[in-house]
């Protein structure tokens, strides 16, 4: 018995291969259910007991060298079975996991909403169905003025004095009507106007409007926060502020961006001035507030909002507004990429 | 509004060239949205000289032709071919010399070459009057009077002036901007400011001798409306001669953009632009009675505009009267027969100061909308009326001859006063951020007419002229003060002034965005649609009765007359408008507001819909292409209902009716709050938007979602200490036995061990008995504590299958 376990172990000692076959008969014979092995342990039981311990020892290592062997020389063999596989089509394409896309209008928004809530904005929403009131009148607009000609507007109900918002600066007075301030908000929305469907102008399209209202409130704080998100939304960090109008601010604005001078696109969206025209802002007209039960000798606040469908147009090269509401799944698939 | 450079020099001497006016005039709320460089005449005239016959002779081989000499100068002359039945040896005419572009009254430009024509060389071409564009004439040449030098460029004959413009985009609070005159009076503060002039420097002042000259012609007038007209003024001219303008009148209103008609009216309109008060000019002799009332009429009075339409006019239409009839609708538009004509002899001119809400109201009763209504809209200076009438009347009598025959009416003979307003200078300085200096804000005050009338420390009262509609608060003379300084030269603060504000609980944005973000991880493209679509749509997909629809009063088109109730008809029209462009497999999800009147209140639903149609899965080199199914969707349905942890608790009802457009579908109910529906849209639904493919679809009510979701929280169970067992049954059962029916069966049967139940495989094929089907359950067992013992797991799946055999008749198969 062990004679045959050394003369054993000295073949497997001595075996080396490069077939399969060949290992695979290696294996059916020491260590396959018939092999050399099992007849081995079954002779075992036959060894006088004061050879047992002995021969016990050797029988595993026996094992234990036929085991390994084999493992040793099945990784050999399947190692080089990889690197021979000389036609493997490493190019075929993987298997296809189909990606999504978020609308450029949703990039644009979320972007901005982002870019506002790490300075301590919170997000707000509002009805799109509004009233007179909250539409027009608390925001300044006076009746028979003609400052209500700058907004188309479709009227719902002309009894109950409901029309869809031409603006989110409506937002403003939902939200003054139900908080106290301090109220730092962003409030991106769908808006509504009674317009031709053109190129460059549709009737739906959506804004982002910002406002913030405190003690000691400044034209300078609403400066900053706007050179910030120009910074951070166009990476351009020169602006300037033009005198404009609107009923609900006082004093009144439009920010341009620096854009530059240095390409042909920039000539075509700065229209040759190196400006790019991006929001209107201004502080918050007392009769605002007021209007929303807060005191004007006390508070000041500034406003702002910005038309996000511009923005994208210019962002993505879109050349027709038009495209943004068509669903056109060749356009929709252009925004896969989140860059 | 367009504003022309020279004639701002009328009013203020300056030099700096347009662009930097352009500049100034933005930075001060004026903006300047186009600089144009404009000849008072198309072209210029350019190219264009003074020359001299100084032969004719017949061309030889055309009848109609004569081949002249022309001299154009020193002894330059010129071979050309002419058409014209009169040209004659010696006339003095207007020659287009090869180059020049000509540009006609009508008809496109073209440019003068060398030519041969029909053998005769020509260069050069005699004009006629409407080949430049100097009037409609065609009689042929135009022949010069003999005193014009030969040689002289017909852009000095004709004095033809270049001019800059500037395109303003007035806001409606500049009302006192809308003239030569206002604008001329804020740039003038503006370059104080900046010390482009002297502190001191003022307007230029014409002053107007006005004189009467005699009495001949009195026009009371009676102002029965105070309110609607606080100031009329009017002044009578007789013996006018009505003809053309002299050029630097016509040239004025042209390098604006205006087309000159006769000297009166020209004077008015001329007026207008230059001091910013429309006048309006009466044939006298129309004037039935000698007097004017200013009134309203009854309503549906009816009267003919200029435009030769006729309307009717409403009992708030403030009217310029004769004793018969109206003559003009004040302030917005003349009438047909009141105006000044060719034949008028004496006329009777207006200047009044009307109420900016009357006009206001009529003008857009009437969809008119004029250069006078615009302004008197907006609110003019009343305080301007006089002056403006005197300017004008004088100015009629020196262009058009004739006598002042009335002394000036005026039914408000003083001056409109100004406005007080008190202003704290700490809160000024605090609202705009940084200190302006107190000298400094004078001097702005004072540039820009307005008077400090009181001071005490930091109060200061002040006077403010009433040309100035929009300042009658603090917060309006702060924009004063700082469109005057600049409102880039306010300094951005390096900290940032913030407040904290909080938001309670899940936020909805955020909600909305982990929706988007699991869709576009599914291989959604998200969609946006118009909310505006069209109630016959809407009415094919039978989604809600008509009376339950909001609908615009003054829809763009018919095609969008409503707001939408939910998404779905936006959803088969972005699958009908791609399957249109060949794109077949369709993976969409919107997220977007539904609206509703209801009970008479208008409700706003937020809503996500998902639209499936073609592939649902592209296919590859080793894997087929999965085509969308109504499985497909459900899965994608339960995969958000899962992100917010319904799945355990929510329950499925199949469709009852076919209220969602669906052939068959299931709802999604959750503590018996129905939030989602989905299933397969109906053959017909499709076949109206003409959509041939099968379309899989599921829509989330999103605000009732978020409410029974916003309270979640995921709290983590111990885990096992045992591992599970899994068993498997083949059951064959009737083909309507559903597997919710089995795996609530199941559940029932055992509550304790039994983890889940799942389906692994469906078999309906050959083989089978008539009206059954073969379904295979997975069964996940375990027990918390310890691992369970075959005895137990055989118990359980005994009890499992006696309910099956005995709810279901089902049998192993």
């Amino acid at each position: 018995m062990l004679e045959k376990i050394e003369a054993y172990l000295k073949e497997i000692e001595s075996f080396s291969t490069s077939s399969k076959e060949e290992l695979e008969q290696f294996r059916i014979k020491f260590i396959g259910s018939k092999g050399l092995l099992k007849d081995l342990f079954d002779d075992f039981k036959a060894v006088p007991k004061e050879q047992k311990k002995e021969a016990g020892q050797k029988l595993n290592a026996l094992k234990n060298s036929a085991t390994e062997k084999f493992q040793n020389l099945l990784n050999n063999l399947s190692n080089q079975t990889e690197s021979k596989t000389e036609n493997f089509d490493y190019s075929r394409p993987g298997t296809p996991i189909n990606l999504g896309s978020q609308h450029p209008v949703s990039i644009v928004i979320k972007e901005m909403c982002d870019i506002f809530s790490r300075i301590g904005f919170t997000v707000k929403e509002g009805p799109e169905i509004e009233d007179d009131w909250h539409n027009f009148t608390a925001l300044n607009f006076p009746e028979e003025h003609p400052a209500r000609d700058m907004q188309d507007t479709f009227f719902i109900n002309s009894e109950s004095q409901h029309a869809l918002r031409t603006h989110t600066s409506s937002v403003q007075i939902r939200v003054m009507e139900n908080e106290k301030p301090p109220l730092r908000i962003i409030a991106p929305g769908r808006v509504f106007r009674n317009e031709a469907i053109s190129a460059r102008s549709h009737c739906i399209f959506h804004q982002v409007e910002g406002f913030y209202i405190d003690k000691d409130v400044s034209f300078a704080d609403l400066k900053q926060t706007l050179q910030y998100f120009a910074k951070e939304f166009f990476g351009k960090a020169k602006i300037r502020l033009r005198p404009s109008y609107f009923p609900f601010t006082e004093p009144s604005a439009e920010m341009d961006v620096y854009w530059g001078l240095e390409t042909e696109t920039d000539y075509k969206i700065t229209k040759g001035t190196g400006w790019l025209e991006v929001l209107g802002c201004g502080m918050i007209d007392p009769n605002v507030l007021e209007n929303c039960g807060i005191d004007s000798k006390i508070y000041s606040g500034y406003a702002f909002g910005i038309g996000v469908e511009r923005i994208a147009m210019q962002r993505f090269n879109i050349p027709d507004i038009r495209m943004i509401f068509e669903n056109d799944i060749r356009f929709l698939n252009q925004f896969k990429s989140v860059i | 509004m367009k504003i022309a450079y020279n004639w701002l020099k009328d009013h203020l001497n300056i030099n700096l060239n347009p662009e930097v006016i352009s500049d100034l005039l933005t930075d001060c709320g004026l903006e300047v949205e186009g600089l144009e460089e404009v000849e008072t005449l198309k072209g210029g005239l350019k190219g264009l000289v003074i020359g001299q016959v100084v032969s004719v002779a017949r061309h030889a081989n055309a009848d109609k032709l004569n081949c002249t000499i022309v001299n154009v100068g020193g002894d330059k002359n010129l071979p050309i071919v002419c058409g014209a039945p009169n040209v004659a040896e010696g006339q003095k005419v207007v020659v287009a010399l090869v180059g020049a572009k000509i540009y006609p009254t009508e008809g496109e430009p073209f440019e003068i070459k060398k030519a041969k024509i029909r053998g005769e060389v020509s260069e050069g071409m005699i004009c006629a009057e409407d080949e430049i564009g100097l009037g409609e004439n065609h009689d042929g040449i135009m022949v010069l009077p003999d005193d014009a030098i030969v040689g002289t460029h017909a852009a000095d004959f004709f004095n033809v002036k270049s001019d800059f413009i500037f395109e303003i985009g007035l806001t409606p609070n500049r009302a006192d901007a809308m003239s030569h005159f206002g604008v001329a009076r804020d740039l003038l503060a503006v370059l104080k400011h900046q010390g482009l002039v002297d502190v001191n420097a003022k307007l230029n002042e014409k002053i107007t001798d006005f004189k009467v000259d005699n009495h001949n012609l009195n026009i009371p007038v009676v102002v029965e409306n105070q309110e609607a007209c606080p100031r009329y003024c009017g002044v009578t001219i007789t013996n006018v001669k009505i003809a053309e303008s002299p050029d630097w009148i016509k040239n004025k209103l042209r390098s604006i953009g205006l087309k000159p008609l006769n000297n009166v009216v020209d004077i008015t309109n001329y007026i207008l632009h230059d001091l910013g008060q429309p006048l309006h000019a009466f044939d006298a002799d129309e004037i039935v009675g000698n007097s004017v009332f200013v009134k309203t009429l009854p309503s549906n009075s009816p009267f003919v505009t200029l435009d030769e339409v006729d309307r009717k006019l409403d009992q708030n239409d403030l009217m310029i009267c004769n004793q018969e009839g109206g003559m003009c609708i004040a302030g917005v538009f003349g009438g047909l027969k009141s105006g000044v004509k060719q034949s008028t002899k004496n006329i009777f001119l207006e200047s009044a100061y009307f109420n900016p809400v009357f006009v206001r109201k009529t003008a857009k009763r009437h969809g008119l909308n004029t250069d006078a209504s615009f302004r008197f809209e907006r609110g003019i200076d009343p305080n301007i009326t006089m002056i403006a009438l005197q300017k004008a009347a004088m100015l009629i009598k020196e262009v058009a001859g004739g006598e002042i025959a009335s002394t000036p009416t005026d039914t408000h003979p003083e001056n409109f006063e100004n406005f007080e307003v008190s202003i704290n200078i700490n809160r000024v300085n605090a609202l705009i951020g940084k200190n302006i200096e107190k000298p400094i804000i004078k001097d702005i005050l004072n540039s820009l007419d307005i008077e400090i009338i009181d001071q005490i420390e930091q109060n200061w009262l002040l006077s403010i002229p009433p040309y100035r509609v929009d300042v009658k608060r603090e917060a309006d003379v702060v924009e004063e003060i700082l469109r005057i300084y600049g409102y880039n030269e306010v300094k951005i603060p390096q900290k940032i002034n913030a407040s904290v504000s909080f938001t309670q609980g899940l936020d909805f944005q955020k909600f909305k965005s982990s929706i988007a973000d699991n869709l576009i991880g599914l291989g959604f493209n998200e969609a946006m649609s118009n909310s505006l679509i069209s109630s016959e749509n809407i009415a094919k997909a039978k989604i809600v009765d008509e009376n339950l629809l909001v609908k615009p009063e003054n829809p763009l088109s018919a095609e969008l007359d409503a707001l939408r109730p939910n998404l779905l008809v936006n959803a088969l029209e972005a699958v009908r408008y791609n399957l249109n462009r060949k794109q077949e497999n369709i993976k969409l999800f919107e997220i977007g507001k539904g609206y509703i009147l209801n009970e008479e209140k208008y409700s706003e639903t937020r809503f996500v819909s998902i639209t499936v149609s073609g592939n649902a899965m592209s296919g590859n080199w080793k894997d087929n292409p999965q085509p969308a199914d109504f499985y497909f969707a459900k899965g994608v349905l339960d995969s958000i209902v899962a992100r917010f942890g319904l799945n355990q608790h929510s329950k499925f009802k199949v469709l009852e009716n076919t209220d969602y457009a669906c052939k068959y579908g299931v709802d999604y109910n959750w503590r018996k709050n129905n939030f989602a529906f989905c299933g397969e849209l109906n053959q017909n639904l499709l076949q109206e938007f003409d959509i041939k493919s099968p379309v899989f679809y599921a829509q989330i009510n999103l605000d009732l979602l978020f409410d029974l979701v916003k309270n979640q929280k995921v709290i983590v169970s111990e885990l096992p200490k045992s591992p599970a067992v899994k068993r498997d049954l083949a059951l064959l059962v009737n083909k309507e036995i559903t597997f919710d029916a089995l795996k609530i069966s199941a559940q029932n049967s055992d509550q304790k061990f039994l983890k889940s139940v799942d389906l692994f495989d469906v078999y309906e094929g050959k083989n089978l008995p008539e009206g059954k089907k073969s379904y295979g359950l997975t069964f996940v067992l375990q027990d918390q504590e310890k691992t369970l013992t075959d005895k137990e797991v055989e118990r359980v799946m005994d009890k499992i299958y006696t309910s099956f055999k005995a709810n279901f008749a089902a049998e192993l198969r």
